[in-house]
């Protein structure tokens, strides 16, 4: 927290680093990261909604680049799906009853993989203030978590609908932070940044859907995609900081599962974040306001 | 050359299953004020209501249509093939035309109310929303046949099958874009009155179809809310919103409910009379 203090005390815009919900794609995020780093450009706060909270949390814990991308190949395994079929047929047919706190997949192998990773690290532990969003189940209200342990919070902004249950903090139930707020640049406003690098994903649509998951799934990204583009234009239009979008260009068919393609995302993370550093510099070298 | 002003006036009916009965609340209000509209924009159940009024029916009409078109008779039958494709989907050959309840009976009542009408026999101008299926665009319909056009409008996901109009399967409009008024604003409107609802979600959740329906609800309400911040926000027509409050809970089914909703409306549309007129009056005289 020093550090902040330090750093607050420069005169320096406060630059937030939002990283948006996209499955593994947001390992990208870390090819953002590697650019600031060799420029030097310092991050007052990281903000991540879903896939993007791992990576904030990552961020702002001071992982180095290695570490996290050994946590993205731990983490995304094609095993974590075991059982989903058995799961779907046993939830189809009501021989099992699917409520409010059920998932298609166990979330135990998922869960431990967080734990091992982030063990009981809280939000005070972080080095650059972390900011993670998930969404309350029963309200569809997102929810800002900013203190307590780190893994509750991923934990519950993960919790992709009806794949991944949903995640118990306190007396809420709680979901994907994509269902609300999938690029969270308005927690960034309010904390005051005053240069927001939101790096956002459109999550993949399909063309043939051969499963009851496949339309799910493909609904749900229609859905968020649709709440991506339109709370992002009203604080793009309603706010007076500077955004900086990121669209890391991406195959669409890069899913989950796909850790022998990770070196590629965050190597395009990487150049699009290259791409807006003259931008970026610009602003920061600019005078603020206020 | 500057063209002559007017105060045309926009109804914009959003996706809200049974509540957008509401609307038909709205319109006994306007009626008796003796207010014209000029526009119709329906999205969703909200469709339903914008077709009945944009033919030039009466509310009394209207209220009855509604009760053709509404009730249990269309959701009493499941969709046996769709249930069977999603749980054994190789053996079934599933794919995207998937629904859980069967919408031959809900059909049948569209198109004994609207038999073959289109949108060139509506008195007032006519759009209604459907979103495309395969990218999550917003679509609006406003030529061809009006019971195609609803079908496609009310396609709630997973309950009833996707909708193909010419070379576009088309779903709900909600998943897109559940309160329209975009369209208002595009077709150079002055005044909007925005009738909008916060979607119902099921009581409990104790099975999978509903968990998929409850986040539907929820996502539909955030995208509402989200694009209703957005438009009010961006653009200067005068948006003037009519939102129903509903003390009794509506769920999505509750036709019984629909005397109780649609008095609401008119609650609603009666508080915002006064700056309506004033409004109208003020684009009259300028």
């Amino acid at each position: 927290m020093a550090m902040n203090l330090i750093e607050a005390g420069a005169g320096r815009k406060k630059v937030a680093l939002v990283i948006g919900s996209g499955g593994a794609k947001c390992a990208a995020a870390l090819g953002l990261w590697q650019v600031l780093q060799e420029e030097g450009i310092q991050v007052s706060m990281a903000v991540g909604s879903s896939g993007g909270s791992i990576y904030a949390a990552a961020i702002s814990l001071g992982f180095d680049l290695n570490t996290a991308e050994q946590l993205t190949l731990s983490l995304w395994t094609r095993d974590l799906m075991e059982g989903y079929a058995t799961n779907l047929r046993r939830a189809m047919t009501g021989e099992v009853r699917f409520t409010e706190s059920s998932g298609l997949i166990d979330d135990g192998p998922l869960t431990e993989r967080l734990k091992t990773a982030f063990g009981t690290t809280s939000f005070s532990d972080a080095h650059i203030p972390l900011y993670i969003v998930s969404t309350d189940f029963y309200t569809g209200e997102s929810v800002v978590h900013n203190n307590g342990p780190v893994l509750d919070a991923i934990r519950a902004s993960i919790a992709i609908p009806m794949i991944i249950p949903p995640w118990q903090v306190g007396d809420r139930l709680l979901v994907d932070g994509a269902v609300s707020d999938p690029l969270p640049v308005d927690v960034a406003i309010k904390e005051g940044a005053q240069v927001i690098l939101a790096m956002g994903f459109e999550l993949p649509v399909r063309k043939r859907m051969r499963s009851y998951t496949a339309v799910t799934t493909h609904l749900n990204s229609l859905y968020m995609n649709n709440i991506l583009k339109s709370t992002f234009a009203f604080h793009n239009l309603a706010h007076h900081a500077e955004v900086v979008l990121l669209l890391p260009e991406l195959d669409p068919a890069i899913g989950a599962f796909s850790a022998e393609q990770f070196p590629e995302v965050i190597a395009e993370g990487a150049r699009s974040a290259r791409e807006q550093l003259p931008y970026l510099r610009r602003l920061l070298s600019q005078t603020s306001l206020d | 050359m500057n063209p002559p002003k007017n105060n045309r006036l926009a109804l914009v009916i959003g996706s809200g299953a049974v509540k957008c009965a509401a609307a038909l609340g709205v319109w006994k209000v306007l009626n008796r004020a003796g207010i014209k509209v000029d526009l119709l924009v329906g999205c969703s159940g909200g469709s339903l209501f914008a077709t009945t009024m944009a033919l030039g029916y009466s509310v009394d009409e209207c209220i009855e249509l509604t009760q053709r078109l509404w009730n249990r008779s269309i959701t009493r039958k499941r969709d046996t093939r769709s249930f069977l494709k999603a749980l054994l989907p190789q053996v079934f050959k599933f794919d995207e035309r998937f629904g859980m309840i069967d919408d031959h009976a809900m059909f049948k009542n569209l198109r004994a109310v609207f038999g073959e009408r289109t949108f060139t026999d509506t008195v007032v101008p006519l759009y209604l929303l459907a979103t495309d299926f395969y990218t999550g665009e917003p679509v609006v319909l406003d030529r061809g046949t009006l019971v195609y056009a609803l079908r496609a409008s009310i396609s709630v996901p997973f309950i009833w099958r996707p909708w193909r109009i010419g070379e576009r399967f088309l779903i709900d409009g909600a998943v897109s874009n559940p309160l329209p008024v975009d369209v208002a604003i595009r077709e150079g409107v002055e005044l909007i009155l925005a009738v909008g609802f916060e979607t119902p979600a099921p009581r409990r959740i104790k099975s999978i179809s509903r968990f998929v329906f409850h986040l539907n609800s929820v996502m539909t309400n955030n995208l509402y809310r989200a694009n209703f911040a957005f438009h009010n926000l961006a653009h200067h027509a005068e948006i003037i919103t009519v939102l129903p409050d509903f003390t009794q809970q509506v769920s999505l089914f509750d036709t019984q409910h629909i005397p109780y909703v649609i008095q609401q409306g008119e609650h609603a549309m009666e508080q915002q009379l006064p700056y309506l007129q004033r409004l109208l009056g003020e684009n009259h005289s300028s």
